[in-house]
């Protein structure tokens, strides 16, 4: 959904008052617009000290909060069931007193006290999570950002798959609790990239729910892929690691979907312990021969009795392989939303144009709470590349291929050089701009029309011109002679969504969805056009300075951007 | 569970009340259907807790007339201050105090930080003086006693030092630095200055004229030479067919990837064996705790960590958080309702409207009926205050209200049958409409002639059957409509109970927390007549001229946690 409703788009999400002049500007030369800015984006000289922009970053499980040019959030605040109690209930602090997780965890709500919202809205309360986020954010404000309640613009960095009900409860929330004057959206996917310092990039971000595949190309989410391998599955599996190694209790049976230890411990200690195997071929195993017998003495306290585990330390790495890889089955025993994360990744670059995947396998960015896990991002790298070895970009798989390629009496290049040809890591892959669906039927690469376009001249690039213009009249340093890398498996770092988000309103960039206050609490979410009715509009509108007017006194469209519409 | 129950009670502020959710027609389609006016208020639902506030957190604007909790205030900083100009362990957020390495036989040292600096030389370190964790066990020792933000700020843990933004910064201008190119070591680019170096380029590929469209790069020399205006003004003249980015930057078209470490560009390592076999190694003790890591502020000095921040060993020193006080203004007529002394010392107020002295407190107690032994109103009957209530018995609740205002208020009152919730409970309030007397001074009472003292008396008793505040004689019984006992500006009526039995259902889920409680929802509607002019703070004799007076009335849910209900 995010693909479609972005990649068609030209101009405007944003509102048409950001851009909006006095009429009559447009024809009376170039001079007028900059005295009768309206916007507060517009321009440099409308830097005011005190209009401090919050930039608030939203998970699953935790929120940042923090000011724009800022490298770092100010606070974090971590959802739990503290949160959750009335005013002036200090239960917490007194003597003896435990949290009684086994009731609270009644009903299949292990860990919900400890999330926001859950993206499947069936069953969330909107109104609470309106409430959590507005306590949440009153606390960090108080807390950590030591700001009065002035209203102050902010801007959302938010999960680009985030379903627009919680939007927007969160929305109404927080514009009828702090009356900010606008509110813009920033995918985080987005920040990321921008954080990292590319245009295109293929994000992992190993969430809490699920992991997320997004490729971004020059600024827009192409598309992205999603696996419910997540954080939440790892504490289960540590979990029932943990419930494994207890003594046979009373209850006995291990398979029951009781949990017997509370998520605070089973996360803790998933947040300290579990780690993750380097991939087979590697070959460590060795080397750690001597170590191998170490064990993990890990304190419970929240079982029946207060007991302490040993466990082999290598056992540790089971919740890791179960949640996020499942060896021991097939590929193909899995559904689309629980393939394992390599095989999730390999799929989202198989989708992408050629020329797409190339520039995005050479920017691959792992973010998220499960980047933390010791040795998982390696694992994914060399599983993937693994993948890349065995079967190239090649989507078509089965016996029938197999036999295709085996076929002697078909003549064709040797498997394995047809693979490597196809493989961008050999090959520069603007030469392949071949179109694997050119005609939506699928051809093969070295099939006969492959040749022949292959000769063809390469689609011009613009902005690759541009930038070559650029340096060759002596622009900068001699650093924009350097190419960037394509086509080869790389990790970059990022500084993370906060910051690039940060990053990003610092250098006054436009946001794709901005929401004013009073149009929101006229119309709500319902309010929002589709982004592709704004633009149709936004662009006759921008012909004529008359049909600007008649936008803006229509109170302006405006959209949601990637998170739809309703 | 096992101590004693205090009754307690929570009151709702009218805020909560225009929830925004509620608009919303095709947003959600979960919300629940249209709730009519009579819907009773649930305490058990999780969004109350959101609203629910002791008296004591609760404040009231005087000019309209109306409950402020910390939610509808608008509050403004009166001032800032430092709680502690230390830092906080990481371990156990105990203080630390600045010590030096070298460890004398000196007692003062613990006490008097910067004081006893003076003496000693050398390298100094933060110390717990509760947990006994220093610095040094992550390898930070200081060369000052003094200053110590801004030395940690260039130390990272282990000792090395790293550049600051700054001297990043003054470093690239340096020209001795620029003619011998260091190629930076990647893993040297820390989170504040790869933000630093991405900030550095993109301010500088996008003010770099260069990289506009040549045809509109001479609009630069007209004043658009900021970026967003640029792309603004370009968007408007070329349709937007150019520029198909929804990033205004990306608009200009040329902007490229950051390519190296200068600008940002910090390429990932993947390799963690080292970190897995030194927690293999060290096992659980070698890790922090998630309350450690969540107190840790973001870790600014130190390449991306992915992982390794759950070593000990990256734990920095955490700065104390400064604080603020700060006065409350309400947010629609824009009074001041709360304002501190500015001065960090004093714990004053110079204006504090509390919601305590506007509208009637409640007090509950238990009331022991049954045994008949006359030995008073208190609860210190049978059945022993905060003891577990027996389910499905009767139990008689005394509600106490308090009126902390200068006129007679009328108070009215509705709750619900029974309780909402999985276990409900019958409630009867029997006297559920009431006045109480004025909060007029003590002494006035005491002086008042004798004549309007009888009178006032004899009112009194016309309404309690036995005026006689001492005792509970035999007549004392539950009266429907009749008060129990009132006092000077007080009012007591008795709330019948019949606890639910909290047996469950096989394969119902089991007690939430405090689902055993016994919460009532009230609903409390109080009427008073004010002077017009709305300072109603002078002792205005209850003697009305009501020409001058206006009615006014205030009226909200309160929750009353009453007992627990004896579990079987």
């Amino acid at each position: 959904m995010s693909t479609s409703s972005t990649s068609s788009a030209p101009l405007p999400h944003r509102s048409v008052a950001n851009i909006r002049t006095p009429s009559g500007a447009g024809q009376s030369g170039p001079s007028t617009p900059l005295r009768n800015i309206s916007s507060s984006f517009s321009s440099p000289s409308s830097l005011r000290a005190d209009d401090e922009i919050i930039i608030i970053e939203f998970g699953t499980r935790k929120l940042q909060v923090g000011f724009s040019g800022d490298a770092a959030p100010r606070g974090t605040i971590w959802f739990g069931p503290d949160q959750l109690r009335r005013a002036g209930d200090f239960r917490d602090w007194q003597l003896g007193y435990r949290y009684d997780w086994r009731s609270a965890a009644a009903g299949g709500s292990w860990a919900r006290d400890y999330e926001l919202w859950r993206y499947d809205v069936r069953s969330v309360d909107l109104g609470l999570v309106g409430d959590k986020v507005e306590r949440a954010l009153r606390d960090a404000f108080t807390k950590y950002m030591l700001i009065d309640s002035r209203p102050r613009r902010m801007v959302w960095v938010l999960p680009s798959s985030l379903p627009i009900p919680l939007l927007s409860a969160a929305l109404d929330s927080v514009f009828t609790r702090f009356q900010p004057p606008t509110v813009s959206l920033l995918s985080s996917p987005l920040a990321l990239a921008v954080g990292a310092g590319v245009r295109s990039a293929l994000v992992v971000d190993l969430g809490w729910s699920e992991t997320v595949v997004t490729s971004i190309y020059e600024y827009r989410e192409v598309a992205a892929k999603r696996s419910i391998r997540g954080g939440r599955m790892l504490v289960e599996q540590t979990h029932n690691l943990l419930a494994k190694h207890l003594p046979q209790s009373a209850e006995g049976d291990a398979d029951s979907q009781e949990h017997v230890l509370s998520f605070e411990e089973c996360s803790d200690i998933t947040s300290r312990l579990v780690w993750c195997k380097p991939h087979p071929t590697t070959g460590q195993e060795e080397e750690d021969a001597a170590t191998r017998s170490a064990t993990v003495r890990i304190p419970l306290t929240s079982w029946l009795s207060p007991t302490t585990l040993e466990l082999p330390f290598d056992d540790l790495s089971e919740p890791c392989e179960t949640a996020f890889f499942d060896t021991q089955y097939t590929l193909t025993s899995f559904d689309d939303d629980e393939l394992p994360l390599h095989l999730l990744v390999y799929r989202s670059l198989l989708q992408l144009p050629l020329d797409v995947r190339a520039t995005c396998m050479s920017r691959i960015i792992f973010t998220g709470g499960c980047s933390a896990v010791l040795g998982l991002r390696k694992r994914i790298l060399d599983e993937l590349s693994h993948l890349i070895q065995q079967r190239g970009w090649d989507p078509v798989r089965g016996k029938a291929v197999e036999k295709l390629l085996t076929n002697p009496k078909l003549q064709r290049p040797p498997a394995a050089a047809r693979r490597s040809h196809n493989n961008p890591e050999t090959a520069p892959p603007a030469q392949e701009n071949v179109g694997e669906e050119r005609d939506g039927v699928w051809h093969d690469h070295d099939h006969s029309a492959a040749p022949a376009a292959s000769y063809m001249e390469p689609e011009p690039d613009p902005i690759e011109e541009q930038l070559k213009r650029g340096s060759g009249s002596g622009s900068g340093s001699g650093s924009d002679q350097r190419t960037s890398v394509r086509g080869e498996l790389r990790v970059i770092e990022s500084v993370g969504a906060w910051s690039g988000a940060s990053l990003a309103t610092h250098l006054k960039t436009m946001a794709v969805a901005t929401i004013d206050r009073e149009v929101w609490l006229q119309h709500g979410a319902t309010g929002a056009s589709k982004p592709s009715e704004v633009d149709h509009k936004v662009q006759r509108q921008s012909l004529g300075p008359g049909g600007l007017m008649r936008g803006s006194a229509a109170g302006g469209a405006w959209t949601l951007g990637v998170w739809g519409s309703v | 569970m096992a101590t004693a129950f205090t009754p307690y009670s929570y009151i709702q502020c009218p805020c909560s009340d225009i929830t925004p959710t509620d608009r919303r027609s095709g947003g959600s389609p979960t919300t629940p259907e249209p709730d009519d006016d009579d819907r009773a208020f649930d305490p058990r639902a999780p969004r109350s807790s959101f609203s629910l506030y002791p008296l004591e957190y609760l404040m009231y604007c005087e000019d309209c007339h109306q409950i402020r909790c910390p939610r509808c205030v608008a509050e403004e900083i009166v001032t800032y201050y430092c709680p502690n100009c230390l830092f906080e362990c990481p371990v156990c957020v105990g203080p630390l105090a600045v010590t030096s390495v070298e460890t004398k036989p000196d007692p003062n040292l613990l006490a008097a930080p910067d004081n006893s600096a003076a003496p000693l030389a050398g390298p100094y370190a933060l110390t717990c003086s509760y947990c006994l964790w220093t610095s040094t066990e992550v390898g930070i020792q200081f060369d000052k006693p003094n200053g110590i933000h801004a030395q940690l700020a260039k130390l990272r843990n282990g000792g090395t030092t790293r550049l600051t933004a700054k001297e990043r910064k003054e470093r690239r201008k340096d020209p001795s630095y620029k003619a011998q190119p260091p190629p930076p070591d990647s893993q040297d680019l820390d989170h504040e200055a790869q933000f630093a170096n991405l900030k550095a380029f993109y301010q500088g590929q996008l003010a770099d004229p260069n990289t506009a469209d040549a045809g509109l790069a001479l609009l630069g020399d007209l004043g658009f030479s900021s970026p967003t205006s640029l792309s603004r003004i370009m968007s408007i003249y070329t349709g937007g067919s150019l520029l198909h980015d929804k990033k205004a930057k990306t608009r200009l078209g040329a902007m490229r990837e950051a390519l190296d470490p200068d600008e940002g560009l910090l390429v990932a390592s993947l390799d963690e064996s080292a970190a897995i076999s030194k927690l293999r190694s060290e096992g659980l003790d070698g890790t922090a705790s998630t309350a450690q890591l969540v107190g840790q502020p973001p870790n600014m000095v130190e390449p991306p960590l992915h992982g390794n921040e759950r070593f000990l060993d990256t734990l920095r020193p955490v700065p104390h958080l400064l604080r603020t006080k700060r006065s409350k203004r309400c947010p629609v007529c824009r009074h001041i309702i709360s304002k501190p002394e500015s001065k960090v010392q004093t714990t004053r107020f110079r204006i504090r409207l509390v919601a305590g002295s506007y509208i009637p407190s409640i007090s509950i107690r238990q009331l022991a009926l049954s045994s008949g032994t006359g030995s008073g109103t208190s609860a210190s009957g049978p059945a022993v205050p905060g003891a577990p209530l027996e389910p499905l018995k009767p139990a008689h609740f005394l509600l106490t209200f308090k009126n902390p205002i200068f006129e007679t208020i009328k108070v009215t009152l509705g709750a619900p049958a029974t309780t909402p919730g999985r276990f409900a409970s019958r409630v009867t309030v029997l006297c559920p409409e009431f006045e109480v007397d004025a909060n007029t001074d003590v002494w006035d009472e005491a002086l008042k002639n004798n004549a309007e003292r009888d009178r006032e008396l004899r009112r009194r008793r016309g309404e309690s059957v036995s005026a006689n505040s001492g005792g509970i004689s035999s007549a004392n019984q539950l009266e429907v409509g009749k008060i129990w006992e009132r006092g000077r500006n007080w009012v007591s009526i008795v709330v019948e109970v019949v606890p639910a039995s909290l047996a469950l259902a096989p394969g119902n889920p089991p007690l939430r927390e405090d689902e055993d409680v016994l919460e009532i929802p009230m609903f409390v509607r109080v009427e008073w007549e004010a002077e017009m002019a709305g300072d109603e703070v002078g002792a205005a004799p209850s003697r009305s001229n009501s020409e001058a007076r206006e009615k006014r009335e205030l009226a909200y849910w309160c929750v009353l946690g009453v007992g627990r209900i004896r579990q079987r």
